[in-house]
């Protein structure tokens, strides 16, 4: 099973009774495979609005008693910081589990940070699993270690965890309890400063205790190698030894055992707080240590304290000396580079002359936005009303699947920072005292995740401003995931539909339009109107994830028409690729250089607009119908 | 055994690896994969790492330790070629996906003549044309079951292939089994006919 699964199915056997996630990669589907069993097995699951709401969710179910995980990308454990460190002063009555995943080499997130740091910042202890095993078992741990410290747990993985397979032995379910009861405690529960200050020292002395249980931590393996081969702790002698947390000590193993390398090796578990007197006793013994990490020198700092503290002369090494990398994640060839420092070997075998001139081939491979996605059009009609404007005008962009709309040849918007970014920026840029037209898109989740404080402060502020809410009523990026628009829960149970349209006009927003976004006619008026408007409008753009209704039609086993170039009239000038950029737009010399439509189209019809010569047109669609549809002659 | 499988969104990379490691576990052996497809639906580089026997550790396969690449597009290929021994062979889907960026003239495709010769100069290839093969077996959504048909015909997996088309089997939809095996066959014909000699013209530039 998947690292994600795994960690779900440690819940279970842990008997949690309230789920709670905000979807995030690579972390989405711990959450997803839980609701998809949550009503079966008698417990609590759900999306919510965003991760401060999620923690919070999760610390009241655990505050009333009972087992609760909520789970995040790391982005957002930003946005749980809040809570967090403060629900570290009040501790919990039941376990709370965060799950977060890390993303050091930035397959998907705006930044690497560390989730490690907010454990020590709130005083929450964090394990790191080295497998899927592991993930399972330590997800169920991570519950127990929670309620002997009533503290707060961090489980810490990153996208090799998340998205891998391993084989993994289940034990048994537990029975989730559904009883929960808020008892009442002001002393602990209410932290206005007079109850708080007092806590501070309880808080200290549950991290001394956390760092006494994790010396026995029975993930925290001493071991030696010699020659390669793996001995008992003790067995032969070594002087030189491995710190390797989480998921890196696979990649040790390989290595030493590869190169037939001698080494005494602590495969660290817990990474916060450390277990100081396990370390301590692993480094009086060893001349050098190499710490081995991925994300930033959390542990390396910390040893290199303790052993200071400590007065041990052993050298620590690691990051701080560069003989590991400080960005991207770890993988075998980069623990085999710095190992081969220490030990004069070579564990990467080197590209010779005819990979190296293979490599000298390769051209990056840029994400676009999928065949028939609305967001496409979207953005094709904001660079129209810009354009026919003549004023200028800038983008503040937010975090969705439409940041794709950045890259040639749309570059849609201007800037992306971090969920609910764009209304603030737009405010920001219009006060700046801006002679441009101020824009913003951001897309419907992330409007209900951070969008709507940011639009009521700029109703408040009298911000200028035009956004462009792209509405496809789910949460596409993460790959479909439900959210207030949608009109289902995580559980797949009905839930009321949010009106995006009455939501910004309760805001206070007077101009408010909700159009189609392949009616790219009304868009680029709508667009034009309002930047003139003084004061703040919204533009929702309305129109389904084309992937959605793709898979729909095809699970039906219906058509979609699509497009048709007429290769007499196509002249190749690549009009239709410069202004909009369809994936499904492909090229052929036969027998003249023209369009080629590729078996990915979805028949939007966008590319019909941008024509100079009416060379496409899509055979079988209705007259009128704006976007994606089903073949007209589809038997009744 | 340390199998690289590389592609572009929607190729259906994360389907064969499953497809591979579930016929490999049926089989009793210690299987570990590592994927990656952050913007996979986004016509985004697809790469996963499948390592079989009792060997894997990690589940990453380091540069040149990789004993076969199955491979569903000529440029993704060439992108994984540092994963793999000199040698190692690799099954290769000839026919190009040419990004935008591409095409808007930002990068430049690489002739597939000269891909196919770079490969061949460090590895065992062997091209097949899985697109139209799965088309010819009723849709482009089975080129990755041509290529299974190719990679199991080519007898370098330790894995039956009865074992194969019984994952691909609890994997398809019930009326799309019948068409799956057919597009298998395919594959396995295609390695059958395979002509090592076969001479590639270079093709005229497809991003212009």
């Amino acid at each position: 099973m998947s690292g994600n699964e795994a960690v779900a199915r440690g819940c279970l056997e842990a008997g949690v009774s309230v789920v709670t996630a905000y979807p995030g990669t690579p972390a989405t589907n711990v959450v997803e495979a839980l609701g998809e069993v949550a009503p079966e097995l008698g417990f609590w699951a759900e999306f919510s609005v965003n991760e401060a709401v999620a923690i919070e969710v999760a610390a009241g179910a655990a505050f009333s008693g009972v087992r609760a995980m909520m789970a995040t990308k790391m982005l957002g454990v930003n946005l749980i910081a809040d809570a967090l460190t403060v629900v570290t002063v009040t501790g919990v009555r039941a376990g709370l589990v965060i799950v977060t995943a890390d993303d050091p080499q930035q397959f998907s997130s705006q930044n690497a940070e560390d989730t490690r740091f907010y454990g020590m910042l709130a005083k929450a202890p964090v394990l790191e699993p080295a497998d899927g095993q592991e993930a399972k078992d330590m997800a169920k741990y991570a519950f127990e270690l929670s309620e002997q410290l009533e503290l707060p747990v961090f489980l810490r993985i990153t996208p090799r965890i998340c998205h891998s397979s391993f084989p993994v032995e289940l034990g048994e379910l537990t029975k989730p309890k559904r009883d929960g009861k808020f008892v009442k405690d002001k002393k602990r529960f209410v932290m206005i400063s007079t109850y708080s200050r007092p806590r501070q020292k309880l808080l200290r002395e549950k991290m001394e205790r956390a760092k006494l249980i994790n010396d026995g931590n029975r993930w925290n393996k001493v071991m030696d190698f010699q020659n390669g081969k793996q001995f008992p702790k003790g067995a032969v002698f070594n002087t030189f030894g491995i710190i390797a947390s989480g998921l890196t000590y696979p990649y040790v193993e390989e290595v030493i055992e590869v190169m037939g390398l001698s080494a005494r090796v602590l495969k660290l578990a817990t990474t916060f707080p450390l277990p100081e007197n396990l370390i301590g006793s692993f480094i009086r013994e060893l001349d050098q240590v190499m710490i081995v990490e991925e994300g930033d020198n959390v542990t390396e700092m910390q040893v290199r304290a303790l052993a200071q503290h400590r007065r041990l002369s052993a050298r620590i090494i690691g990051k701080d000396d560069n003989i590991l990398p400080w960005s991207g994640e770890l993988n075998p060839d980069l623990v085999g580079d710095a190992l081969g420092k220490v030990f004069g070997i070579k564990f990467r075998e080197e590209l010779t002359e005819p990979y190296v001139e293979a490599e000298k081939l390769i051209t990056p491979r840029i994400p676009t936005l999928c065949a028939g996605c609305p967001h496409r059009a979207s953005y094709f009609a904001i660079k129209e009303a810009i354009k026919k404007k003549g004023k200028g005008g800038s983008v503040m962009g937010d975090r969705g699947c439409y940041n794709q709309g950045a890259y040639e040849p749309l570059e849609g918007m201007d800037t992306c920072i971090c969920m609910g970014a764009s209304i603030a920026m737009a405010s920001g840029v219009f006060h700046s005292g801006s002679a441009e037209p101020s824009l913003a898109v951001i897309g419907d989740g992330t409007f209900y995740h951070a969008g709507i404080p940011s639009l009521l402060s700029a109703v408040h502020n009298r911000a200028n401003i035009t956004v462009l809410i792209f509405d496809n009523s789910i949460t596409a990026m993460t790959g479909h995931q439900v959210n207030p628009g949608s009109g289902q829960n995580l559980m797949g149970l009905p839930a009321p539909f949010t009106n995006l349209k009455k939501v910004v006009e309760a805001l206070g927003v007077e101009h408010v339009k909700v159009i189609n976004s392949f009616d790219t006619k009304a868009l680029v008026a709508a667009v034009m109107e309002e930047v003139d408007f003084d004061g703040p409008s919204v533009l929702i753009s309305r129109s389904p994830c084309a992937l959605v209704v793709e898979r729909n039609l095809r699970k039906r086993k219906l058509k979609m028409p699509v497009a048709v170039v007429d290769v007499d009239k196509c002249t190749g000038c690549k009009v239709c690729m410069k202004k909009i950029g369809c994936p499904a737009f492909g090229w052929s010399q036969d027998p003249k250089p023209h369009m080629e439509v590729l078996p990915h189209c979805n028949g939007c019809g966008l590319c019909m607009q941008t024509c100079p010569f009416n060379a496409i047109s899509i055979p079988g669609k209705k007259e009128g119908v704006l976007g994606m549809t089903i073949r007209k002659e589809v038997p009744k | 055994m340390n199998i690289v499988l590389a592609g572009v969104g929607g190729n259906g990379v994360v389907l064969t690896t499953r497809i591979i490691a579930e016929a490999a576990l049926k089989e009793g052996t210690d299987v570990r994969v590592g994927e990656v497809h952050g913007l996979a639906q986004r016509g985004g580089t697809v790469v996963s790492h499948l390592r079989i026997g009792p060997d894997a550790k990690g589940v990453l396969v380091p540069q040149r330790k990789g004993d076969m690449l199955l491979a569903f597009e000529p440029l993704e290929a060439l992108r994984q070629l540092k994963l793999l021994k000199k040698g190692a062979k690799v099954i290769l889907n000839n026919e190009p996906f040419v990004s935008v960026d591409s095409h808007l003239g930002l990068s430049k495709y690489p002739d597939v003549c000269l891909i196919i010769e770079r490969i061949q100069a460090t590895q065992d290839l062997v091209d097949v044309d899985a697109t139209h093969l799965a088309i010819k077996a009723g849709s482009v959504i089975m080129t990755n079951v041509v290529m299974l048909g190719t990679l199991s015909a080519s007898n370098e997996l330790p894995i039956s292939r009865d074992s194969l088309l019984a994952a691909i089997k609890a994997r398809v939809p019930q009326h799309m089994v019948e068409a799956n095996f057919k597009a298998f066959e395919l594959g396995e014909k295609a390695f059958r006919d395979w002509q090592a000699a076969k001479v590639c013209e270079p093709h005229p530039d497809l991003s212009n």
